[in-house]
């Protein structure tokens, strides 16, 4: 009794949870170095100390624990993450046209990440540079919005200005890097990818983009009300500046988090969030934790993708935004008049 | 005592005023209209009561208090606003939709019970839009859509129930449903309810009391029997109009200009 189609949500769940599951084996199992299911299970008994399986099989044991299962991980976290704060940031502009990447979030974290890379900086230190960045990127692309016409095609504009500020800077940063170490680094890096993600990476980011998955669930039915726009929302009783400027540090530190470890990786946050709309509705409610789910299995199947591509492997943001581009220019052709219009 | 009362409120967004010295006050129980062409504040006027714009100059008060220094919280559980009818971006249903009246007392971390949405769905219920509860309100028609973000209204379970412009974009039957909804309601639940509306006719229909605004200052205001005559909606709207009783204790308004349309005999 809560208006929103039980069943047919909990079908979509169903679903995309088991899809999920089936994605993550057939990914522990592909790759270079293939581990079919009975060496699987038999490493994973071991590892629980049923069996001594890792004296016999020590690099099978070494590809699944140290490189195989943190990239599967990280790349599920990632297009979580990345899915989430395009459903944040849809929400509190109350505009289905934005995404990370459109508000320049992306671009001003590669930069803040990119200058801490030039720099020689710590992995930390790189996080919170491409933090700032993005903070900084969101907070000017807003401000532009709100003085502007404060539609949602000024926001989008100025979100390309920022972009586009932000991308100089990146290029200025390459143009200054050490042609032979630093920018084959920062070039593959900008391009998007989880080859060669460590353990380390998984905690330290992974870790970040859990707690932000994990305060954005608790403060999902809050969107809402967001969502309706400002004035509606004050009128409602919310203390609407507060409450964005608290979705805004979210989304910034899930993208910079996702950005520091993996690079650019785009479209994921703008087109999961309209296909998880139109799976289960508007109502945030839903919204949030489906679109964290469908998120993770897209840049899952993606990031497999990426490393069984016959030819060797390529960096997943250029396979992202193959399938993204197009799949968002047909939404736009027959946009779902269901889930939102405008 | 008057349960809202506006004292000599001035507002400007620039230099120009757009608010100056409005001062009234209206009573529980009853509908209040405001009326005033285009531009003369009545938008504004409504937004400086419900606190989203802060006056240069006078006081709300509800029971006697001002608002000025109330969180945005508190005043949500004295005033509820209907807005004017846009299309929404994102398509909630009505159940959705209405619930979120209790935002403000769920606070930020909160997700509805099942008991919020059975309340929400008796507020629907109750306007007799019950078989609305899972509908996009996309894809509703505007008096639909108008009748649910009344019920969100109500929902927040308000003293003071300010309403801009229910009637625009409505069609000739949606209008007089909506504006009888509203009338029921107030009677009902005791509410102080003031409204927007272009019409005088439906103002006269309506309305027990009226404010009439022009170039931001209050032309009339008072009882309707009282203020309402055709010298000062003459004034107030620069056109010459003639008042007539009708059948039924109605009055209508009509400008006494030529029509060219067809005439009946």
């Amino acid at each position: 009794m809560d208006g929103s189609g039980i069943s047919r949500n909990r079908g979509a769940f169903l679903l995309v949870s088991f899809a999920m599951v089936a994605s993550f084996f057939l990914a522990v199992s592909t790759g270079k170095y293939p581990i079919d299911i009975k060496t699987l299970i038999h490493l994973i008994a071991s590892r629980f100390g049923l069996g001594g399986g890792d004296l016999l099989l020590p690099q099978a044991a070494l590809v699944l624990w140290s490189v195989r299962l943190p990239r599967i991980l990280m790349a599920v976290m990632t297009g979580a993450a990345l899915s989430m704060a395009g459903v944040l940031l849809q929400g509190i502009f109350k505009n289905p046209l934005v995404s990370p990447t459109i508000m320049g979030v992306t671009s001003g974290a590669s930069f803040g990440a990119g200058l801490a890379l030039l720099l020689g900086a710590s992995a930390i230190v790189v996080e919170a540079s491409a933090f700032i960045g993005g903070l900084v990127a969101v907070f000017i692309a807003y401000q532009i919005g709100k003085r502007g016409a404060n539609s949602v095609t000024t926001l989008i504009l100025a979100g390309v200005i920022v972009t586009a500020v932000s991308r100089s800077g990146l290029s200025y940063i390459k143009c200054k890097a050490d042609p032979l170490g630093q920018l084959p680094a920062i070039v593959y890096w900008t391009m998007g990818s989880f080859n060669g993600i460590t353990l380390d990476d998984l905690l330290r980011s992974g870790g970040l983009i859990l707690a932000g998955l994990l305060m954005s669930y608790f403060l999902r039915w809050g969107l809402n009300p967001m969502a309706l726009g400002e004035e509606e929302a004050m009128s409602l009783g919310v203390n609407v500046n507060r409450q964005r400027a608290i979705y805004i540090i979210i989304a910034t530190m899930m993208v910079a988090a996702a950005t520091a470890s993996c690079g650019e990786i785009g479209w994921v946050g703008l087109i999961i969030p309209h296909m998880a709309r139109m799976l289960v509705g508007a109502d945030h409610k839903n919204l949030v934790p489906f679109s964290a789910l469908l998120g993770g299995l897209f840049m899952l199947c993606m990031d497999t993708l990426a490393r069984a591509l016959p030819g060797g492997e390529v960096p997943v943001g250029i396979l992202t935004a193959l399938v993204g581009a197009p799949c968002f220019g047909f939404l736009l052709i027959r946009r779902s008049r269901k889930a939102w219009s405008g | 005592m008057k349960t809202l009362s506006i004292e000599n409120i001035g507002f400007n967004y620039t230099d120009r005023p757009i608010l100056s010295e409005v001062s009234f006050s209206t009573e529980s129980g009853s509908v209040c209209g405001l009326l005033g062409p285009n531009g003369s504040g009545k938008t504004t006027l409504l937004k400086c009561i419900n606190g989203f714009l802060k006056p240069r100059a006078g006081q709300v008060y509800i029971d006697g208090k001002s608002i000025t220094n109330l969180s945005r919280k508190t005043i949500a559980g004295l005033i509820a606003m209907v807005p004017q009818l846009s299309t929404p971006v994102f398509s909630f249903t009505a159940l959705q939709m209405v619930v979120m009246g209790r935002v403000a007392r769920l606070g930020a971390f909160a997700v509805p019970s099942r008991r919020h949405y059975r309340d929400a769905a008796a507020v629907l219920e109750e306007l007799g839009i019950g078989h609305l509860s899972s509908c996009g309100v996309n894809e509703m028609s505007g008096g639909e859509r108008q009748m649910v973000l009344l019920a969100r209204a109500l929902f927040q379970n308000p003293k003071i129930l300010l309403l801009d412009e229910p009637t625009a974009h409505l069609d000739f039957k949606n209008q007089y449903m909506v504006l009888d909804t509203v009338a029921a309601v107030t009677r009902k639940k005791n509410l102080t309810t003031l409204v927007t509306l272009h019409d005088p006719n439906l103002a006269a229909r309506y309305c027990s009391q009226m404010v009439m605004l022009k170039q931001g200052r209050v032309h009339r205001s008072g009882i309707t029997t009282e203020v309402f005559d055709s010298h000062a909606l003459e004034s107030m709207y620069g056109i010459k109009v003639s008042i007539e009783n009708g059948c039924r204790g109605n009055c209508y308004v009509m400008p006494s200009t030529e029509g060219c349309g067809v005439t009946w005999h």
